[in-house]
């Protein structure tokens, strides 16, 4: 499991922030003792590291390049300064990412995904996903049954996923428009219908044409 | 100053000196004083009389003159008082005094009002990150509650962000070099992130974004950008009409690229179209739907002007509103 390390002041953003992490399947190092942080770092060694720059009585800047010269982690600048001289500067401080307050939850999690993927961690990625006798290969894009393969679009390939991430449970047309969202498609909720019938034609084609059922009033189902 | 109106403002001493002469004439006269000797002491009395007046009309003048450059060659006006050259006469020393009094009283007001603003710019700052925080918890609170509640909450959520959004540029608008940094970016990124920033609005309202040829380089300051885009964004997803897209697109003119946000939404009815960008102006849609400020569209004309865009909008009432942004992009230079 990566070990992320938050080194947070406002003690409800980052006992919650632990918590998201913590479902999302990594192990989160909250810090509560602001006066030894380097020397917690180099105990624990943390694969990443969320870093407020807005720390009661230090500055997060001299920090980041504290940290840079004992640990080799990946820091994240997570800040509600927002001036663009800061993200220059944090970043020119060996920061390897900065983000916003308030950030929404996906996009924090596409960028610790993409910052622990680029400093060469394990990634627990998967590429395939298996559900309901069906394989779904996001690098490839394609959905194969035992005897059979079809190419899927952009949008049927993040529906599919969304589905499968999610099999037995029912998944909302509200929930699937937010994860196309979230993997920047932008799409409403007739297009939305257009590309679930194509979807399924595509599953008739593998010979699955009923795998995702329709639960009248509140969404699909696998 | 006309030798007209320096004659009249003189006109009183003018005519005790006349009448002084004449008097004096008399009395010589009177006292049998030849004719010839009067006539030839006038002749020299009057010219020299005359030339004292031409002259000092002319050093006055010239005086003025002076001073007057003077101010002109000043930015700050107030400080005329601070400028002015050595008085050269008893009268002009005190008049001088008087107005570095004045002035000084003038600056110290106008140094206050500097202040107080700076201050409560700082202020505003510094609140706005401050509850930045708590939002930031919520949201995170928000991830744990089921689907339907949970829209609403970072609906809500959204709406609060994006009025402190507007508080905060307000008070950035007045000294907007403290904060820019301008460098070359994508647009699509750009566009990427107001779209992220705004989803909750824009999915609410079941709108589609469409996007084209938005691989652009452009030349500005990527979080201002967003926010006048956001506003735009805003504004078409909030005034929508049936099955709402948003087209946003880019092409390169001259040595710009023009950014458009164009939508199908309600429209703008014409008459108000060219009051959009007045400060508080809400309009008749606005003023039905609720919810208007009127400070959005006059943010974006403001923070644009700093940031060399053109902001153009045009609209038709029931057919939909086109925003066009024109962004400098050098990267066109090598084409031409």
């Amino acid at each position: 499991m990566q070990k992320i390390m938050i080194i947070e002041d406002d003690p409800m953003v980052r006992d919650e922030l632990a918590l998201l992490l913590d479902n999302e399947g990594y192990e989160p190092l909250p810090v509560t003792d602001f006066g030894t942080i380097a020397d917690q770092a180099i105990q624990k060694h943390p694969d990443l590291i969320l870093l407020d720059i807005g720390l009661p009585g230090q500055d997060g800047f001299l920090l980041c390049a504290a940290l840079r010269k004992t640990v080799s982690a990946p820091v994240i600048f997570v800040t509600s300064r927002d001036s663009g001289l800061d993200e220059v500067r944090a970043l020119s401080l060996g920061g390897d990412d900065y983000i916003t307050k308030p950030y929404s939850v996906p996009v924090l999690l596409a960028r610790i995904r993409a910052v622990l993927r680029r400093s060469g961690g394990t990634s627990e990625h998967t590429d395939t996903l298996e559900a309901a006798g069906v394989r779904l290969s996001l690098t490839k894009g394609t959905l194969a049954s035992a005897e059979k393969t079809v190419e899927l679009t952009r949008n049927e390939l993040q529906i599919m996923a969304c589905l499968m991430a999610h099999t037995g449970q029912i998944v909302s047309r509200a929930d699937l428009l937010d994860a196309l969202w979230d993997s920047q498609i932008y799409i409403d909720d007739n297009t939305l219908s257009v590309n679930m019938t194509r979807l399924r034609g595509k599953l008739a084609e593998l010979g699955l044409p009923d795998l995702i059922r329709t639960r009248r009033g509140m969404g699909y189902q696998l | 100053m006309t030798f007209g109106s320096f004659l009249s403002d003189r006109l009183g001493r003018i005519i005790l000196w006349s009448a002084c002469f004449a008097a004096a004439a008399l009395f010589l006269f009177a006292t049998g004083t030849q004719t010839g000797v009067l006539i030839i002491l006038l002749l020299i009395l009057l010219p020299i009389f005359l030339t004292v007046q031409a002259w000092d009309y002319i050093r006055r003048r010239s005086r003025l003159t002076e001073l007057e450059s003077i101010l002109e060659n000043l930015d700050e006006k107030y400080l005329f008082t601070e400028c002015v050259p050595a008085a050269d006469s008893l009268y002009e020393r005190c008049l001088f005094d008087l107005m570095r009094r004045a002035g000084q009283a003038m600056i110290s007001a106008v140094s206050d009002a500097k202040a107080a603003q700076r201050e409560y710019r700082e202020y505003v700052e510094s609140w706005v990150h401050e509850v930045k925080a708590p939002i930031t918890a919520a949201r995170l609170v928000c991830r744990q509650l089921d689907g339907q509640s949970r829209r609403k909450l970072e609906y809500e959520l959204a709406q609060i962000e994006t009025h402190i959004e507007r508080a905060l540029f307000y008070a950035r608008a007045d000294s907007p070099e403290c904060d820019c940094v301008i460098r070359q970016i994508l647009l699509s990124e750009i566009v990427s992130q107001t779209v992220e920033n705004h989803r909750t609005l824009l999915l609410q309202n079941g709108i589609r974004i469409e996007t084209q040829g938005l691989d652009c380089q452009v030349f500005t300051d990527k979080k201002w950008a967003v926010f006048i885009l956001g506003q735009l964004l805003q504004n078409a997803a909030r005034y929508h009409g049936e099955n709402p897209v948003i087209t946003i697109s880019a092409k390169p003119l001259g040595t710009q690229t023009q950014l458009t946000v164009r939508d199908n939404g309600i429209g703008i009815p014409a008459h108000e179209l060219p009051r959009v960008f007045d400060r508080g102006f809400t309009g008749s849609n606005g003023r039905a739907r609720g919810g208007a400020t009127g400070m959005g569209l006059y943010l974006c004309k403001k923070l644009s002007g700093f940031l060399n865009l053109d902001i153009r909008l045009t609209s038709e009432e029931g057919a939909g509103t086109c925003a066009a942004l024109m962004f400098p992009s050098k990267g066109n230079l090598s084409k031409l």
